[in-house]
């Protein structure tokens, strides 16, 4: 039990600084990244692959997810730098997403397809005792989630970071303002990108084997959820709610023993029904937190 | 002489303070009611408010003697209560003849019946104009339009946001030589203007709204000839010759 | 490259409808549905159990699923998108996203995940100027013409079409012009949920049925309304022959499984170069 324990801690972990990733490219910067979960799987891949086909060691391939992903996103924005909606932003952010799963699942050549990689090394694997490793793998999370939140709120807090408020207030501003400002649009969501890589990462190390059908809706959807279950106002509340909702939905695994009649397969459908559920429940009844700054957008218009 | 819309104690706003802050007014039948203010004063918002478009926080709206406050805004309309916004009003995307088509379907229940013969007087230039993009019209053509689809069927009452907003001192009179042949039809009207002194030189009765409430309610000729519209306006310059100054 | 040609024509066909959906759900509604993919995945399902599994005519099954499912949206809409009426467009495409979740996990629970097939007669495919052409192509292409006629009627000549345009153009003015909103958004869900329970059959009958068929156009169909002008029938059609023969004719000169890829850099050149799309009307956000 204890064991499970603690590996739920560490999946609630990375799960957490995905969901302040998204947060903090939709909460801050007003950007909403439906193409999360393709972001994702490029964060875990690259740094899978940099570690088996480059023989990178895990901080080393950790870094440089990060910096894929970052990248990938800071491209996704340049595209969409002269048009502010958010409708259209989302659609472009969805497209990408795909592509990239869409890659992960094709270039077999790369990625090994559907069969997916295996064989990922965990940081300091090798080093740290076998039966107690998973504690300083939690440590290790804890310290990285905690490292994340310290990171996103100094930025949050900056200049950098009302400068981007200022833009997401207000899209009229933005329109009229000149390019080197709109570039903090840019910055932002490659920052957040570099957080999906961590928690890629991270994934990746934890699970040791990766294929493309982890990476389905389910990450977009707990994210989201993460998010708005959690509200804004500083990103604890992401984090609790990325807690609520991993330990529900992971623990929801047990229902496989209670009802031995539902094979896996409709399990699984069960288990998006109820996020999507949730997702919208929270959506109609939770309307504060996360959205107060949006409501107050919206009323003064 | 009866009030065919009367207002009492309305309070209305969009964030956390009310920008109507207790109006009452009233407007009798057949009558013509120019609701003149410095800008700011809230003279659109109670527009919009009458119209339903902005929910009333406090107070009453009655037409011919109902009470409106929970009606939604195309029930009103369907009442009598017609409203012409001051801008964005046509369908720009839609043919001439489909906004007024719109106007005769939707705004008709329980009205009076449609005025054919009276429309080709009032409004000349439409109908030559049917198949035209109503967003492709000039700005003097779009109010005609607008005011035109208001009128398809008779309203109990008229409401327009600043008519003459925009508009040459020509297509100025054109509108409020309209509007004075609509009242004479039987349409009350209720007009908000910037353009007071030509406004009221049609009107009936003249409301005078700054910071959200009333100042004066007293008749159109009596508020004419006052002298220091200034004083009313509280400190802020008055229109000279009916236009503000910038 | 005629015959890539003629299967892009047919692509292109089948967008036509859940884009004509999206573009009519976005002009009423105001925000990009983003469950209109596994709505269709739904209605093809509904079509199979009646067809597949009870042995009705495909036709009789589609029409009757046709406007059930027009029912079943305008339900859908009052359960979920109504109580957020007026949050504003993400909450309305998270919830949007959810909901695709949940349907086509519905289908997925009450069908699985292996492919299944409409109960139609195999005809044999002809040849016609060196290009090869099935019945279930001539089928696809004569009803999404005919819908689209319909649509075009619907949107010109009737009180509700007009009060649709109306309300894509200008809803507060709309409303105040006498046309009560939530009735013209039950009538655009049910004529939506007619287009996208037509489309989902014909894309029933092009591929095969599985959980993720409709999600799997979502991009497309989504590229082909923006293309065309979102809000504009026109562009709807136009958008979606475009995107479907182009997509077909890339997979001469790319690996076909990056399709994708074009309505992908459709949407991205339309964004930058004319946001308003061919047809569309640059969008005024009160």
């Amino acid at each position: 039990m204890i064991s499970f324990l603690v590996l739920l801690g560490i999946v609630v972990c990375f799960s957490a600084i995905l969901a302040l990733a998204l947060n903090f490219q939709w909460g801050l910067g007003g950007m909403v990244n439906f193409g999360l979960a393709g972001f994702y799987t490029l964060g875990t891949y690259s740094c899978a692959l940099l570690i088996l086909k480059g023989g990178a060691n895990t901080p080393v391939a950790t870094l440089g997810a990060m910096a894929i992903v970052a990248a990938a996103c800071a491209a996704t924005a340049l595209v969409t730098l002269r048009v502010t909606e958010e409708d259209y932003f989302a659609i472009v952010t969805l497209g990408v997403g795909e592509m990239l799963r869409l890659v992960a699942l094709n270039e077999d050549w790369l990625t090994k397809g559907a069969l997916g990689l295996s064989g990922i090394p965990r940081p300091l694997g090798d080093v740290i005792p076998a039966d107690v490793y998973v504690y300083f793998l939690l440590g290790l999370s804890v310290a990285l989630l905690l490292g994340t939140l310290w990171v996103l709120n100094v930025l949050a807090r900056s200049p950098f970071g009302r400068i981007v408020r200022a833009l997401r207030e207000d899209d009229v501003v933005a329109a009229t303002l000149g390019k080197n400002v709109l570039w903090a649009r840019v910055r932002v969501f490659a920052i957040g990108g570099a957080f999906i890589g961590l928690a890629g990462s991270m994934h990746a190390f934890y699970y040791q084997y990766i294929d493309p059908t982890q990476f389905t809706n389910i990450v977009i959807a707990y994210a989201f959820m993460a998010v708005i279950a959690g509200g804004r106002g500083a990103h604890a509340g992401a984090i609790w709610g990325a807690a609520a909702v991993m330990v529900l939905l992971e623990g929801s695994r047990f229902l496989k023993d209670v009802i031995p009649a539902l094979d896996s397969d409709r399990l699984a459908a069960i288990r998006i029904i109820i996020i999507g559920v949730g997702l919208i429940l929270l959506l109609i009844y939770r309307p504060q937190g996360f959205m107060r700054e949006y409501r107050l957008q919206v009323e003064l218009k | 002489m009866s009030a065919v819309l009367s207002v009492a104690g309305l309070h209305a706003g969009y964030g956390a303070g009310d920008i109507l802050k207790g109006i009452d007014l009233s407007l009798d039948e057949g009558r013509v009611l120019t609701i003149i203010g410095p800008n700011g004063s809230g003279k659109s918002t109670l527009v919009k408010t009458l119209a339903g478009l902005l929910p009333a926080r406090q107070g009453e709206v009655r037409l011919a003697g109902e009470q409106v406050n929970e009606l939604s805004p195309p029930k009103r309309v369907q009442r009598g209560l017609a409203y012409v916004p001051q801008e964005y009003n046509v369908f720009r995307n839609l043919t001439v003849l489909e906004n007024l088509r719109i106007a005769h379907e939707f705004m008709g229940r329980g009205a009076g019946a449609p005025l054919p013969q009276d429309m080709a007087a009032l409004f000349p230039e439409l109908p030559s104009r049917y198949q035209a993009l109503a967003g492709n019209l000039s700005g003097g053509q779009r109010q005609m339009l607008a005011f035109a689809c208001a009128l398809t069927v008779r309203p109990k009452v008229l409401m327009l946001d600043e008519p003459s907003a925009g508009l040459s001192p020509l297509l100025t009179a054109d509108i409020f030589r309209t509007v004075k042949n609509v009242n004479a039809m039987g349409v009350s009207v209720l007009m908000v203007e910037q353009n007071a002194i030509a406004a009221l030189r049609i009107s009936d009765a003249c409301v005078v709204l700054a910071g959200g409430r009333v100042r004066l309610a007293a008749p159109a000729g009596e508020v004419l000839g006052m002298k220091d519209l200034q004083s009313l306006y509280l400190g802020e310059t008055p229109p000279v010759n009916g236009r503000a100054a910038a | 490259m005629l015959q890539t040609a003629f299967n892009g024509l047919v692509s292109g066909v089948i967008m036509t409808l859940p884009a004509l959906a999206v573009t009519l759900l976005f002009g009423v509604l105001k925000f990009p549905n983003f469950a209109v993919g596994a709505m269709m995945t739904v209605a093809a399902y509904m079509v199979f159990a009646l067809n597949g599994q009870l042995g009705w005519p495909l036709a009789a099954a589609t029409a009757t699923v046709a406007v059930a499912f027009g029912g079943v949206c305008i339900a859908i809409d009052q359960l979920t998108f109504k109580p957020l009426r007026g949050r504003g467009g993400i909450t309305l495409m998270v919830a949007s996203l959810g909901l695709g979740f949940i349907l086509e996990n519905l289908a997925r629970f009450a069908y699985g995940n292996t492919a299944r097939s409409f109960a139609i007669e195999l005809a044999r495919p002809f040849r016609f100027l060196d290009v090869r052409m099935n019945r279930e192509q001539m089928i696809t292409i004569a009803i999404s013409a005919l819908a689209m006629t319909l649509m075009w009627l619907l949107l010109t000549r009737t009180p509700v079409g007009r009060a649709m345009r109306a309300v894509a153009d200008n809803p507060q003015l709309a409303l105040v012009r006498g046309i009560e909103s939530e009735r013209i958004i039950r009538w655009t869900w049910f004529i939506a949920g007619v287009l996208l329970a037509v489309g989902g059959v014909l894309i029933g009958m092009d591929r095969a049925l599985e959980p993720p068929m409709g999600s799997n156009y979502v991009v497309g169909v989504f590229a082909a309304a923006i293309l065309g002008g979102l809000g504009s029938a026109l562009g709807a059609f136009a958008g979606a022959m475009i995107i479907g023969v182009v997509s077909e004719l890339s997979t001469l000169i790319m690996p076909p499984n990056y399709r994708i890829g074009i309505p992908l850099a459709a949407i991205a050149l339309i964004l930058v170069f004319r946001p308003q799309g061919l047809f569309g009307q640059p969008y005024i956000r009160k």
